[in-house]
């Protein structure tokens, strides 16, 4: 699991989480993971195909993700409904889409798939999964986490 | 749901957006608030029928004001103006074919906002950078 696969994700969180929401974020600490994906209480998962192929998820507490729905809204939501969750699948979708453009300059050929949204009662939801890097992602209101499962599709040899 | 951060500084397109804005804030209002779900059809018909054709106009008027001041972008501006009409369109159509159930409602709420939001405060932000950065050459 190569931390060059984190980057455009990260690059295209702060872009994306600046202009949509006016929050500034900061990368935290990186750990690599094996069998498990680490979530939360509000999931929203990216599928990826092409070069690189696996899962991108952000995992956000449900205090974190009303915050970032009421920051757009402009009203008070108190509630993770379709609403809600449909809003921040799109800002996970936004994101992503960003993130395989910067990783098309730098000639790696992906494409997403749409988000699935896991809401957990807890916060020790996992998948299984055999590798992967759990970005941890500093923010005024709370922290979440950025977990990246992707590999490169192996090639054939000539 | 308008923050003073969208504003692009070119005065047709910021009223333009606002409009749609305060559509979105009154559409919201409606879903979200009390009373049952019959009785905000009408409202929720209404919105669908106003984005579908609201946009199309803001976006015509975008496009020429584009033209007119020769923006480089124009034709991927184009592009995503046709991507949000189609996504529009695509859930205005759901609307119809569910009979306006409540569930469709909300997914389209949550993603109009969403995508409203980005268009405004990502792609239309390079329009407002371009016409400033020319009047700065301008001044020299």
């Amino acid at each position: 699991m190569k931390d060059e696969f984190a980057n455009p994700f990260l690059q295209a969180t702060k872009d994306v989480f600046r202009q949509m929401l006016g929050l500034e974020i900061e990368r935290g600490e990186t750990v690599l993971i094996e069998n498990i994906i680490v979530g939360n209480e509000v999931n929203v998962m990216i599928g990826v195909v092409g070069e690189l192929t696996g899962t991108v998820t952000y995992s956000f507490s449900k205090f974190t993700a009303l915050e970032m729905v009421k920051s757009m809204a402009g009203m008070d939501i108190n509630e993770l409904d379709i609403f809600a969750t449909s809003a921040l699948g799109e800002v996970g979708n936004i994101v992503s889409g960003n993130a395989v453009r910067y990783l098309e300059n730098a000639n790696c050929h992906c494409d997403i798939v749409p988000p699935q949204i896991i809401l957990s009662e807890n916060k020790s939801i996992s998948f299984t999964n055999p590798k992967s890097l759990l970005i941890t992602v500093k923010t005024k209101i709370e922290d979440f986490t950025i977990n990246i499962a992707l590999k490169e599709k192996a090639t054939i040899p000539a | 749901m308008w923050k003073e951060s969208y504003r692009i500084g070119i005065e047709l397109i910021d009223t333009q957006h606002q409009e749609l804005f305060q559509r979105i804030t009154d559409f919201l209002k409606v879903i979200k608030g009390q009373g049952k779900w019959e009785q905000k059809i009408d409202r929720v018909k209404e919105t669908s029928s106003f984005m579908q054709s609201y946009v199309v106009k803001h976006f015509s008027d975008e496009e020429v004001y584009q033209k007119k001041i020769n923006y480089p972008n124009c034709e991927g501006h184009h592009q995503l103006h046709e991507e949000f009409k189609a996504e529009v369109s695509k859930y205005a159509e759901k609307l119809v074919e569910s009979g306006y159930n409540e569930d469709v409602a909300q997914e389209f709420a949550g993603k109009l906002m969403t995508w409203l939001i980005y268009h405004v405060a990502k792609e239309d932000q390079e329009i407002g950078k371009y016409v400033r950065l020319g009047e700065k050459t301008d001044e020299r």
